[in-house]
């Protein structure tokens, strides 16, 4: 790690600098733009107030939102090529330099089909957005993960008061990787929140969690605090989970911290980390050329590509190559 | 008399319950024991082409494989006693952990593809023992609660429900599986 840090340092100043000062010209012609926009926008809606006639009824609230609507997209308009540009010089080059079979499609994401398959969330997935997608083979093991948002819809009335509501039941980074055995049946683990709110009874609760499969109980305390895990097989749930990948997966867990969920389907495994926070973007008003700013990403792309290590996915000493 | 009867019957749907739940629990440790065999089973049928595959590159080991070879003979046989029977798996997890670490000699045959497989394959059913091992001994746990907690222990004593012994795993030692207590029923 402190080799790769030195290194980090080296790549920066040679490979990156050059292309940094580049985009940061182009920042401040986006920050110019952006400024500008942003004072239309609110002239214009000091005018409308003035302009608008006071009997105007429902006119008066939907005039002015417009006008703020469309002077954010015309920022993310005028800024779209400048965040490309990040992604596609600056990313893709951190991407090669934390490992070399790594491929970076900016506006790629993990398919919808595996984010279902992994059954973690038992929400219908109604609409389904992601970019940031990293696909490589690391040592023995393919991986892909992206950052992914996930919403199911509610709606409300009928005819023309009809609503449809979206809302977020994920957000953040969805990983996919190869698992080093063989499995047939699924077993997932989930954040435990009913035992820790309610103890002995949230054991009972989760005992009835219902297409879940079996509640499967693991001698592990500590494990057995953080996560609940379900399967279709009492013995090969156990299989996947060993010891050992049950005391990486805390590990892994406390690394994070925050909400992290598993599936075991197929011989694959399915992380989803939760994240609030949107990774591997660029900023405004602010120059790019900072040393810590980019490193921030380099630290985010090891720690997401170490997972591999992290639950020691290279170890190869099952029948499954 | 209506109260009496709701009584009557509220109490027989408890006992109806808590006689079930034990019969329930019961029956898991039966399926989780059956498992363990099944999976013992399965380190039987891997020992003949692990013979046959070292065979012809261990020179000095041959004692060692005809003695492998005879224990998986009389562990098939079945007409064995339980004890016994815990002698021989100890000595065949023995015997294969022995002949893995003899390998180390013979690097023509470590790096056979044939060899690899086969090893692949026994560590997969080491832990897959292992496993099963647990999934009996969380089975074991949950009927043990239920034979010795309050209301479900007296039913427990009325059907004559004893607490079951665990497996003993040691921590991360694979190779050398304890069967000690395994066929104790």
């Amino acid at each position: 790690m402190m080799n790769k840090d030195k290194n980090f340092k080296d790549f920066y100043e040679q490979t990156l600098v050059p292309e940094l000062i580049m985009l940061d010209r182009e920042r401040k012609k986006v920050d110019r733009r952006v400024i500008l926009i942003v004072l239309i926008t609110v002239i214009a809606i000091i005018i409308e107030a003035k302009i608008i006639p006071e009997d105007a009824g429902d006119w008066k609230f939907v005039i002015q939102p417009l006008t703020g609507i469309l002077g954010f997209i015309l920022i993310s308009v005028v800024s779209k090529n400048y965040r490309l540009n990040f992604k596609n010089k600056i990313i893709s080059k951190i991407s090669t330099f934390v490992d070399k079979n790594m491929q970076y499609t900016p506006e790629g994401t993990v398919p919808e089909e595996e984010f279902i398959r992994s059954a973690i969330f038992q929400h219908s997935c109604d609409k389904y957005k992601g970019e940031d997608h990293f696909r490589g083979t690391l040592g023995k093991t393919a991986v892909e993960f992206s950052e992914v948002v996930a919403q199911y819809v509610t709606r409300t009335g009928s005819g023309s008061s009809r609503k449809e509501t979206y809302h977020t039941f994920f957000k953040g980074i969805f990983f996919v990787a190869d698992f080093n055995k063989h499995f047939k049946t699924h077993t997932i683990v989930l954040p435990d929140t009913a035992e820790r709110l309610f103890g002995k009874m949230g054991q009972k609760l989760q005992s009835l969690a219902i297409n879940r499969g079996e509640l499967i109980r693991l001698e592990d305390p500590e494990f057995e605090k953080e996560f609940c895990v379900y399967g279709d097989d009492q013995v090969e749930a156990r299989y996947i989970l060993s010891p050992s990948l049950m005391q990486r997966i805390l590990e892994f867990k406390r690394k994070w911290n925050t909400k992290v969920y598993l599936s075991f389907r197929d011989s694959k495994v399915y992380i989803a980390i939760r994240m609030t926070k949107n990774l591997f973007e660029t900023r405004l008003f602010k120059s790019v050329v900072d040393y810590n700013f980019i490193e921030e990403n380099m630290r985010y792309l090891i720690l997401l590509t170490g997972i591999v290590e992290d639950l020691n996915l290279n170890t190869r000493i099952w029948t499954k190559t | 008399m209506i109260y009496f009867i709701i009584a009557l019957v509220v109490l027989l749907l408890i006992i109806a319950g808590l006689y079930n739940s034990l019969i329930k629990k019961k029956n898991d440790v039966g399926k989780a024991f059956a498992s363990v065999d099944v999976m013992l089973k399965k380190r039987y049928d891997l020992i003949p082409n692990l013979v046959e595959t070292v065979k012809t590159y261990m020179k000095h080991e041959k004692s060692l494989l005809t003695e492998l070879t005879d224990l998986r003979t009389k562990a098939v046989a079945g007409d064995i006693s339980d004890d016994e029977r815990v002698d021989i798996e100890n000595k065949i997890a023995k015997g294969v952990s022995g002949l893995m670490v003899a390998v180390e000699n013979y690097p023509d045959l470590k790096a056979s593809q044939n060899f690899i497989q086969l090893q692949g394959a026994w560590n997969e059913v080491e832990e897959q023992i292992s496993a099963s091992r647990r999934a009996y001994n969380a089975a074991v746990t949950i009927f043990n609660n239920g034979v010795e907690t309050f209301p479900s222990n007296m039913m427990a004593g009325m059907m004559n429900y004893k607490t079951k012994m665990l497996f003993e795993i040691p921590d991360s030692e694979r190779k050398n599986i304890h069967a000690a207590d395994l066929f104790n029923k």
